[in-house]
């Protein structure tokens, strides 16, 4: 008879119970809603691209104004860099390496807590790329001499 | 005999020696007075000649391949752009054309200040509403970015009301000069201020008919006029104008009067703005710049100096070309033209190139920014230096919001006929303001329902009380001690306020005794929110509201955790832009450049941010208000079509005075508030009143949604806890479980306290935090 259930057609409909069975017991029980009330249980998805994913166009297009503006910023026009720091900050919020920029900027305009700030942000955004965080360390390091009063 | 003769010779003499005396003191007092005038006159002109106004400019468009678009505002933004729709390959700046999904575009000259391009030949391929790609047509580059040039809002104008675009005399074309000389003072070349043949032939002319035909001033005269002179007709002012010509003619070329001159004349009325000079309109009857204007089109202009009304194409098409051709014939019969130009420009039609009225786009927005700017410029420079200013405007999001609020509060009156007023001052209000959280930019101001009703600014004038939109500040402050799977009480209870009795409830009744932390704000319960403000401490509240920088009074009350104090709407979208740009909140930017008339760069504003929250709290707070999306009091947005990630947060206040929704994205942030201004009920929470108008104005500005979310910072961590205590769940064990994230500071290390042992150990209900 054991036999026959293992080896016959039951078969897959025993295992489909005995999963079932599991399922149930194994399982939290659902959240107990009275009516009209509260339905909210679990964190939201997070459904949606990463905010730095780095494949992205609207990225790739934040770092042709990043670039754009870091040529800007070697020659010296820092008003003009930090204007397209802005745009590429405004088109991919979470682009580390403008962050990083900006703080660069800052610093030349001599405004150490928007450096700071932005140093900060460049430092959430990069954590994961080791090569650009050893560089926003070493801004850290030399926005906080400036802000004790040494120059680099 | 002898004597007479010596008495007469004598008397002659004396006569003479008077006479040539009289002379030249007469002579000496008549180069006295023409120095005199020479130096009035010098005066006059070295300083400026005439006020420019300011010109407003929106931001530039930034357009990127993956980037959603709305064509049909793109379209209406092009065309605003005077980019003209032809049906061959463009090939001339200036000119676009559609062809299913290829946009080509053959871009204007960009120049802005510190930044100049030349325009160039674009095609960009639109699949399923989202760039695919943008190729540079003459050297097949492909392009990650594309900048549209920024367009113009508005002009601030002086006490004149003068529209002018000054031209110099090497950019007008001969004809238009000759055009203007044949049709008002042929003889200008000739004469010294003033043309006495000129005089003469037209008083021979006006005698003829009878009536005044024609005047006898010379440009030198009118232009006199125009500058120094009243209007009235006496002797006196007649000889000023003579000497004043004179003195003239002897201090400038005639080149530079004619320039003058050229750029002084009245030309058109455009509503209520003067339009002045030849440069500005040739643009306003042609639309094109004045090097550019032909024959026929330059004596159109020529003829329209006499009665720029009466001989305006715009007015009437059939008595301007008259006059045109009439001037086409003078400068025939003075040898100026060639008999085949002249042939060939009297066949062609007057043709006008439209314009629009100067209808004040953004009108919130810019009376904001004017108001801002004297703070930093004098308002008479403003008006008279011919300024540039850039601002973050962008045209095509105001549209968006403008219609979307239109629309949104029709549809409520629609729904609700208690919300209809007859008087225009009296009906349903709305504002809306969108920002780019990161950096504080004002895309769209949208202050009023209709300007032109009220110009009262209700984002930025208006204090309001923000309902359960301002709960999120309750929380921040709430989560150094509390979690987002804290249990909060639902249980009513009555609070001393000031010496009152107070008791809050629920909208709608919620049935639970305790809700967590996050249920508690996505529902907006108030219940659970006054005791959680009570057991966080009111005066921290209210350190917290004074740290994201309201200006408005705030009381340590109770009721403060249900926005029963007032706020400037404004402000309350910069303090939710702290959410949004991961903790630091940004300075409200409304301008971005200023230039002077020569488009060099007088000034720069720079975002300034500064740290209100550390970004793990703000991770947190963006999780919570997510969850007001997607499962509590704004959950209707998936149905309105809103599935792209979002947060946000509600408010209504008491009897439905004011509601609110307050959404946004990373990349994007819209406040939208409905109400009376008188106060009275709206009868709608801000689910249904601000709500749909929000999804409305989202859904119409595609290419600011990223679909992105944010990333979560190292110092949240995500546990799964048992819902009934809080704790770290026991597999198998806690009945109810739920996963939540935590700042790692507070998360719970501890298995749950009730189930740990496998089951209930009976003592007593959850743990509350």
């Amino acid at each position: 008879m054991v036999r026959n259930i293992l080896t016959g057609p039951r078969c897959l409909l025993f295992f489909l119970l005995l999963l079932l069975g599991v399922h149930v017991t194994g399982c939290p029980a659902p959240v107990r809603m009275p009516p009209g009330t509260v339905p909210v249980t679990e964190i939201p998805p997070s459904e949606g691209k990463r905010l730095d994913a780095p494949e992205d166009p609207r990225t790739l297009a934040a770092m042709n104004l990043t670039e754009q503006g870091r040529m800007l910023l070697e020659r010296g026009r820092v008003d003009e860099a930090i204007s397209l720091f802005e745009r590429a900050a405004n088109i991919s919020p979470a682009n580390g390496r403008n962050c990083f920029y900006l703080a660069e900027a800052w610093i030349l305009k001599g405004d150490l807590y928007q450096a700071r700030e932005w140093n900060r942000l460049a430092e959430i955004y990069l954590r994961e790329d080791g090569a650009w965080m050893e560089k926003v360390l070493v801004q850290k390091k030399r926005i906080k001499k400036r802000e004790n009063g040494f120059s680099p | 005999m002898e004597t007479k003769e010596k008495e007469t010779r004598g008397t002659g003499k004396r006569l003479f020696l008077l006479s040539a005396a009289a002379l030249a003191s007469a002579a000496l007092l008549l180069g006295a007075y023409l120095w005199h005038l020479s130096a009035v006159i010098d005066e006059r002109f070295s300083a400026r000649r005439w006020s420019v106004p300011s010109t407003i400019y929106s931001d530039s468009t930034l357009l990127f391949p993956g980037q959603r678009i709305n064509e049909e505002t793109l379209r209406d933004k092009l065309r605003r752009l005077a980019y003209r729709v032809v049906t061959a390959e463009p090939g001339r700046t200036g000119e676009m054309r559609w062809q299913g999904n290829l946009l080509e575009i053959f871009l204007h000259d960009f120049d802005m200040p510190s930044k100049r391009r030349d325009g160039f030949s674009v095609k960009m391929d639109i699949q399923d509403r989202e760039i695919a790609s943008i190729v540079r047509t003459d050297t097949g580059e492909t392009l990650s970015l594309l900048e549209i040039e920024p367009e113009e809002i508005t002009l601030l104008f002086g006490a004149e009301r003068e529209q002018r675009e000054l031209v110099s005399i090497n950019q007008v074309p001969a004809h238009l000069k000759y055009a203007v000389i044949a049709a008002e003072d042929s003889r200008f070349y000739e004469h010294h201020g003033f043309d006495v043949r000129g005089i003469l032939r037209a008083l021979y002319t006006n005698i003829r008919h009878g009536e005044v035909r024609q005047g006898g001033s010379t440009l030198t005269q009118q232009l006199v006029k125009n500058y120094f002179l009243t209007p009235e007709r006496t002797l006196k002012r007649k000889l000023k104008e003579f000497f004043m010509a004179v003195a003239m003619e002897l201090t400038y070329s005639k080149d530079e009067i004619l320039e003058i001159y050229l750029n002084e004349i009245y030309l058109a009325q455009k509503g209520s703005i003067a339009v002045c000079g030849v440069g500005e309109a040739s643009r306003f009857y042609f639309g094109k710049p004045v090097e550019r204007l032909s024959l026929a089109e330059a004596a159109a202009m020529a003829g329209l100096i006499k009665g720029p009304n009466r001989y305006s194409p715009y007015e009437n098409a059939k008595r301007c070309r008259e006059r045109r051709d009439w001037v086409l014939r003078e400068l025939l019969s003075n040898g100026w033209v060639s008999p085949e130009a002249c042939d060939e420009a009297l066949a062609v039609p007057v043709e006008p190139a439209g314009y629009a009225a100067y209808g004040k786009k953004a009108p919130y927005f810019i009376d904001y920014l004017v108001s801002q700017l004297p703070v930093y410029y004098d308002p008479d420079d403003l008006s008279s230096r011919g300024l540039s200013l850039f601002t973050t405007l962008d045209t095509q999001v105001q549209k968006a919001a403008e219609e979307a609020l239109d629309a949104g509060l029709k549809q409520l009156e629609r729904n609700n006929p208690a919300l209809r007023r007859r008087e225009d001052g009296e009906k349903l209000q709305g504002a809306i303001v969108v920002m780019q959280p990161r950096t504080g930019y004002i895309l769209a101001m949208v202050g009023g329902r209709d300007y032109a009703v009220s110009q009262f600014n209700r984002i930025t004038q208006a204090k309001r009380q923000p309902g359960s939109a301002f709960k999120p500040f309750v929380y921040l402050t709430a989560l150094d001690r509390f979690t987002p799977s804290s249990i909060l009480s639902n249980e009513t209870r009555s609070y001393d306020m000031d010496g009152r009795t107070w008791q809050p409830r629920n909208t709608h009744p919620v049935a639970e005794d305790g809700l967590t932390l996050r249920q508690a704000l996505a529902v907006s319960d108030n219940l659970a929110t006054v005791d959680l403000a009570v057991r966080t401490g009111l005066l921290r509240i209210m350190n917290t509201a004074m740290n994201f920088r309201f200006s408005t009074p705030l009381k340590p009350w109770p009721s403060l955790a249900l926005g029963a104090f007032e706020v400037i709407p404004l402000e309350l979208a910069r303090a939710f832009c702290t959410f949004a740009a991961e903790g630091v909140q940004p300075n409200p930017l409304f301008m971005r450049a200023l230039a002077d008339e020569n488009g060099n760069l007088l000034e720069k504003r720079h975002l300034k941010i500064e740290r209100r929250v550390s970004p793990e709290k703000a991770y947190v707070m963006n999780s919570l208000l997510r969850s007001v999306v997607t499962e509590g009091t704004a959950r209707s947005l998936l149905s309105m079509g809103i599935s792209f990630p979002a947060a946000g947060k509600t408010g209504t206040t008491n009897d439905n005075r004011d509601a609110w929704f307050v959404g946004y994205t990373p990349d994007i942030l819209a406040l939208v508030w409905v109400g009376f201004d008188n106060g009275d009920p709206i009868h709608a929470e801000g689910s249904v009143a601000a709500l749909p108008i929000w999804a409305d104005l989202m859904k119409s500005i595609p290419q600011y949604v990223s679909g992105r979310w944010f990333r979560q910072p190292p110092d949240v961590v995500t546990r799964t806890v048992c819902r009934e205590s809080g704790g770290l769940a026991v597999p198998n064990a806690c009945p109810e479980t739920v996963t939540e994230i935590f700042l790692s500071k507070n998360a719970p290390g501890e298995p749950c306290p009730v189930h740990r042992h496998g089951h209930a150990d009976g003592m007593g209900g959850g743990v509350t935090w």
